[in-house]
């Protein structure tokens, strides 16, 4: 009978893989939307904060602003008599008609 | 009036349209945020593969919805309510006037101390001066002194019509048999222009008011040469 031939080895009999330090992190899997929800509505409320913040000094005091400046100078009689004398009225007509 | 390719308001002319115009403002500026929130939110939510299905309910954003838009509510109530109340105010006017809607024409009576009372028919467009505008300008204008509160009692003869000057900020049914009150004061002098306002036949578009604001003195010159003229 032939003899069989063994081979000398110091490996151990498992798989267990206890040499190599590389493998890849397990991913996330849970929670993708609830992370998406908490970075983008913080940026939607402070976007629409601004942009009313925007439209109120924009728009809003300065038109304030613009009506109380027209009417803090504002002489009524001047006003009407440039306009008496354009003609515009039909109740008084231009100085000298 | 209003010019070619207008998007918001006529200028004010009476400090309750001030204060209009300002409420606007405050209300626009409401809807800008949220709009401007929930066209983000769509985005954001319309841009993504990402889903939960197992979400059932959560208190924390029930309660937050619910608490926001009630918040917002009341900033908008509060001004709103503020220039309701002003608009009623006790304000003691120091002329009546009776506008009176008919098919197809505006009648103005000032009955305070003398009969005084003349029609107000649109000038046709053919027959109209340089300087004057298509449409809005009447053969007679509603003449009132200016920064003086006047009282307008709006009815009809006939159908439906509707009184109403946008620069003022009035607009007032005419309702025949029934006599609505509305009241104003002009800021500054100059001519006001408006258009009946509910649909009255075939010449709805075509029956204007004119308001002609004038120093108390010449308010009186004009009612008193009308009255020698009647």
């Amino acid at each position: 009978m032939m003899e069989r031939a063994y081979i000398a080895s110091n490996k151990p009999l498992d798989n267990v893989n206890r040499y190599s330090k590389m493998s890849l992190a397990k991913p996330v899997m849970r929670g993708l939307l609830g992370k998406r929800l908490r970075f983008h509505l913080p940026i939607a409320f402070a976007l629409s904060l601004m942009a009313a913040a925007a439209f109120k000094f924009g728009v809003t005091e300065p038109r304030k602003r613009a009506y109380a400046d027209f009417y803090k100078n504002y002489d009524a009689t001047k006003e009407f008599n440039n306009m008496r004398e354009a003609g515009i009225f039909e109740s008084v007509r231009p100085t000298g008609k | 009036m209003a010019h070619p390719s207008q998007l918001g308001f006529q200028d004010a002319a009476s400090p309750v349209m001030e204060e209009l115009l300002h409420f606007h403002d405050h209300a626009l500026m409401i809807v800008l945020l949220i709009s401007t929130l929930v066209l983000y939110i769509i985005v954001a939510m319309v841009s993504t593969k990402l889903t939960n299905k197992y979400i059932l309910d959560s208190q924390e954003i029930e309660i937050v919805w619910t608490i926001l838009p009630a918040v917002i509510l009341i900033l908008i109530a509060l001004p709103s309510l503020r220039i309701l109340y002003l608009m009623d105010e006790v304000n003691d006017p120091h002329l009546t006037i009776k506008a009176v809607g008919h098919q197809w024409y505006w009648s103005y009576e000032y009955t305070d101390y003398e009969e005084l009372a003349f029609d107000s028919y649109m000038v046709p467009t053919q027959d109209l001066l340089p300087g004057q505008f298509r449409l809005l300008e009447t053969d007679h204008r509603m003449v009132v002194p200016v920064e003086s509160p006047t009282r307008i009692l709006v009815s009809a003869e006939d159908v439906l019509h509707s009184w109403a000057v946008p620069s003022l900020g009035i607009k007032m049914d005419a309702v025949p048999g029934r006599l609505n009150q509305t009241a104003f004061i002009t800021s500054r002098p100059g001519l006001f222009y408006g258009q009946c306002s509910e649909i009255c036949g075939a010449n709805h578009s075509f029956m204007p008011i004119v308001v002609e604001a004038v120093p108390l003195k010449h308010f009186e010159e004009w009612s008193t040469l009308l009255l020698q003229d009647a």
